[in-house]
């Protein structure tokens, strides 16, 4: 007999979305390291390191995800190189997300005025403490809408990892849908759950655009 | 020592691409001494004392800043710079630190100066610009005369042995343009070397030892404010003083 959406079924995609939850922070955290390192080489100044930076984020953005979560998971795999699933996915997420955060903080690294760099060198502060004392910090106010806005489509992106045999949260709200016949049921709880991550996130971030917004006109 | 030479520019020639933005031009200040750099817009004032200390690359002759010749190495950069305190036309303060911070960072990062005593010269310096009881306020609730004094406090902090200035007052409602020249001609009266880009002609008969007329990435004339104003020899000159003294 077909068992019903119960506590049991409950808990199953709890722990899916602990893996969503986990997987999205690794990811995040990853990519936040990586994408700062890509957005300073990005804007260094030396035409060699931009270029390829520029080839990197091109490669990554421009090629679908799945496809890159293959190259990890199978691709290396047959280099000898077998990862766990959940190793695998969080470097395909890591390295993709480096390339857009990458590019999202180079354009807010550029978006602080010319001025302040100018200022901060006619002091004789130097490069890393003219990036981490001034330039970063008003980078990343920018840059904190389309931050936010990014990681709210990394969680909900993080369902591609079903593709490699990660039970996320989307991938164990299938396997329950599948067992019990209750799809609109399994599917909504799985929604909610979602939105629940999501929402607050997205709240936050239009909020923090509203309050630059406000700032800019001053 | 009033004949100590700070800077001298010798054959300096600088272009943007095919562009050329300063033409052989042959300076020398000495220790004491108050500049002021007047000329059309485009004529390569501001980019000639931003050659001083390095925010923009020469590509021909040379600069000696306090007996340091000013090459691309970093190391002659960072000791010109430490030398020089520049004031720009937009302030250019740190939007996300207060007064006090924007006074105290470069002292601390660059001369490694300790917190205690950074304050304390932060605070001397902001006393002698009479903006002392806004240390703890931020750039942005400052009107822009309060701005660019706190910018000159900064610079000070660094005790700079030459002051540039880039159109100091340009950006500057009417009303605070006053209180800015007050705060130079202060700094002016206790000593300091100043180069000073403006077209406050009033300022530059006030304190000015040498009036420079810049056209076209060249100098083309300059002398005493005296003589500048009452006398000028080429027709250039002459033609710009009538511009912009037909506005006073």
């Amino acid at each position: 007999m077909t068992p019903h959406f119960g506590l049991p079924e409950f808990g199953f995609l709890l722990r899916g979305l602990q893996w969503t939850v986990l997987l999205t922070l690794v990811a995040f955290a990853g990519g936040c390291t990586a994408g700062l390192a890509v957005a300073l080489l990005r804007t260094c100044g030396h035409k060699g390191v931009e270029w390829i930076t520029r080839i990197y984020i091109g490669i990554f953005q421009g090629t679908p995800l799945l496809l890159q979560l293959f190259v990890v998971y199978y691709g290396l795999a047959l280099t000898g190189l077998k990862l766990d699933a959940f190793v695998a996915v969080a470097i395909g997420f890591t390295v993709n997300a480096s390339a857009f955060l990458g590019e999202i903080w180079r354009g807010a690294i550029q978006a602080v005025p010319r001025g302040q760099t100018e200022a901060a060198m006619a002091l004789g502060l130097h490069y890393s403490s003219r990036m981490r004392d001034i330039v970063l910090p008003q980078a990343i106010r920018i840059s904190l809408p389309a931050t936010i806005g990014y990681l709210v489509q990394l969680i909900k992106g993080t369902s591609l990892a079903a593709i490699v045999g990660f039970i996320e949260l989307a991938r164990a709200g299938q396997i329950v849908s599948n067992q019990t016949f209750q799809p609109l049921l399994v599917f909504g709880v799985v929604g909610a759950m979602y939105f629940i991550l999501c929402w607050p996130l997205s709240w936050w971030g239009s909020r923090m655009e509203a309050r630059l917004a406000l700032a800019s006109q001053r | 020592m009033q004949d100590q030479i700070l800077i001298e520019m010798q054959g300096v020639q600088k272009w943007y691409g095919g562009y050329q933005a300063i033409r052989d031009v042959n300076l020398t200040v000495r220790k004491g001494e108050k500049i002021v750099l007047c000329g059309p817009s485009g004529s390569g004032k501001s980019t000639l004392i931003r050659c001083i200390n390095r925010l923009e690359a020469i590509q021909q002759g040379s600069i000696v800043v306090n007996g340091h010749r000013l090459d691309d190495s970093i190391k002659a950069i960072d000791v010109v710079r430490q030398d020089v305190g520049m004031v720009f036309q937009s302030f250019n303060l740190f939007p996300h630190m207060t007064v006090l911070q924007n006074c105290m960072l470069a002292p601390i990062r660059a001369r490694r100066i300790g917190k205690i005593e950074a304050e304390a010269t932060a605070r001397r310096y902001l006393e002698r610009v009479r903006i002392g009881d806004q240390a703890e306020k931020y750039p942005a609730q400052l009107s822009g005369g309060q701005q660019q004094r706190v910018a000159i406090a900064r610079a000070l902090c660094m005790q700079p042995k030459v002051m540039l200035f880039d159109e100091p007052t340009s950006a500057l409602d009417p009303e605070m343009v006053k209180e800015v020249l007050d705060t130079m001609i202060g700094l002016a009266n206790d000593g300091m070397t100043m180069i000073c880009v403006t077209h406050e002609m009033g300022f530059a008969r006030q304190v000015a030892d040498r009036v420079i007329f810049m056209a076209e990435g060249q100098i083309i004339e300059e002398g005493a404010p005296e003589a500048f104003f009452r006398n000028p020899q080429h027709a250039r000159t002459r033609q710009f003083l009538g511009e912009i003294l037909a506005h006073h």
